[in-house]
């Protein structure tokens, strides 16, 4: 085979119809606005709950405002960092030459070793602690049936979080070594 | 600012390239190789408006591409197996099967490239300028020039003789 069929059997491929640029448009601006939603969300938990923690819970310090300010906090922050990280990795993905973008990724990735293994473990600690803390109240104000409802599906929701990430942790794990090899 | 008019005209102009691209990153698999096109430019719709023309429309393009294939973590399992059958040379009559199997025959060698020879091939095999593909990838034009030909000579004879450790 010679040097130039190398182009001529790249140009055999198959061409597939694709995507409408028109589709491509719509599918952004969807992206986008479920990008905005996300943020108002999250920033308007975030001042609830710094409102909530200064005016309230500061004031009247007990083990039910403590715990519920541990599981929202630590959610909180880890969503915050999660969104960070995704839109410094953007910002870079759209600016970057390939061969900088690659020297990202690793320190990237790297950066995520951090946050798999050291903040998310405690935030999901915290998060544990704020439960176990709310736990003498839902018992002394909720029936005994809603009490064992709401310790299961606890059980069984914190079990789907931790495995999701987890399986996630796996993923970049994957991807990092196949970056540094 | 890029308007939906120029956006439209961009995509026409380049959609099948990219498209040709992502299928090489993709080891010839077309969803997923249509799911990095669709990335791609939902990605420059979205940040029209940061792009300053500070490099040429199709360098950032291009740029995109690359960066969003390199960077799915999908792509670690995506691995094409090269079966016995496809590194015989078949004395197949039909074309069109003998064509197929190199083009996965390519595509296997350029799976076994690293990242970076592996951009530089299928920019190259696009015949998209080398001082684009320089701009695209971060090299100096001379490098790039050197080491493309001899990505070419390593990528024909893993072709010709199925040999499997390139770099």
């Amino acid at each position: 085979m010679e040097n130039d069929n190398l182009n001529k059997l790249w140009e055999v491929q198959a061409n597939c119809s694709l995507i409408s640029p028109k589709e491509i448009i719509r599918k952004a601006k969807k992206q986008r606005n479920g990008q905005y939603t996300s943020i108002t969300v999250m920033t308007l938990t975030v001042v609830i709950l710094i409102i909530y923690t200064f005016y309230c819970a500061f004031n009247q310090l007990n083990t039910f405002n403590l715990g519920l300010i541990l599981m929202t906090s630590s959610l909180t922050f880890r969503i915050i960092i999660e969104f960070y990280s995704l839109y410094r990795k953007e910002k870079q993905l759209i600016s970057m030459t390939q061969k900088t973008y690659y020297a990202y990724l690793k320190k990237y990735y790297k950066t995520r070793q951090i946050i798999n293994y050291a903040i998310t473990p405690i935030c999901i600690t915290v998060y544990i602690i704020g439960f176990y803390l709310l736990l003498p109240y839902f018992k002394e104000y909720f029936s005994q049936t809603f009490y064992n409802y709401i310790i299961i599906s606890g059980v069984l929701s914190l079990t789907v979080i931790i495995s999701i990430i987890v399986h996630s942790i796996i993923k970049e794990q994957r991807f990092l070594n196949q970056l540094n090899t | 600012m890029i308007t939906e008019q120029e956006f439209t005209n961009i995509y026409n102009l380049y959609a099948s390239k990219v498209h040709r691209l992502c299928l090489g990153y993709a080891s010839g698999n077309n969803d997923l190789s249509n799911e990095w096109l669709q990335e791609t430019f939902i990605k420059v719709w979205k940040h029209r408006n940061s792009f300053k023309g500070k490099s040429s429309i199709d360098t950032w393009i291009y740029r995109i591409a690359v960066n969003v294939c390199l960077g799915d973590l999908r792509k670690s399992s995506k691995s094409i197996a090269i079966t016995e059958d496809l590194l015989s040379n078949s004395s197949n009559d039909d074309k069109k099967d003998d064509d197929e199997k190199n083009i996965q025959k390519m595509y296997h060698c350029i799976d076994q490239l690293n990242e970076q020879n592996r951009a530089l091939i299928l920019l190259e095999l696009e015949n998209i300028p080398q001082a684009t593909i320089a701009d695209t990838v971060g090299l100096a034009h001379g490098t790039l020039r050197t080491r493309l030909s001899r990505i070419r000579k390593s990528l024909l004879k893993c072709i010709k003789n199925g040999k499997r450790q390139l770099k």
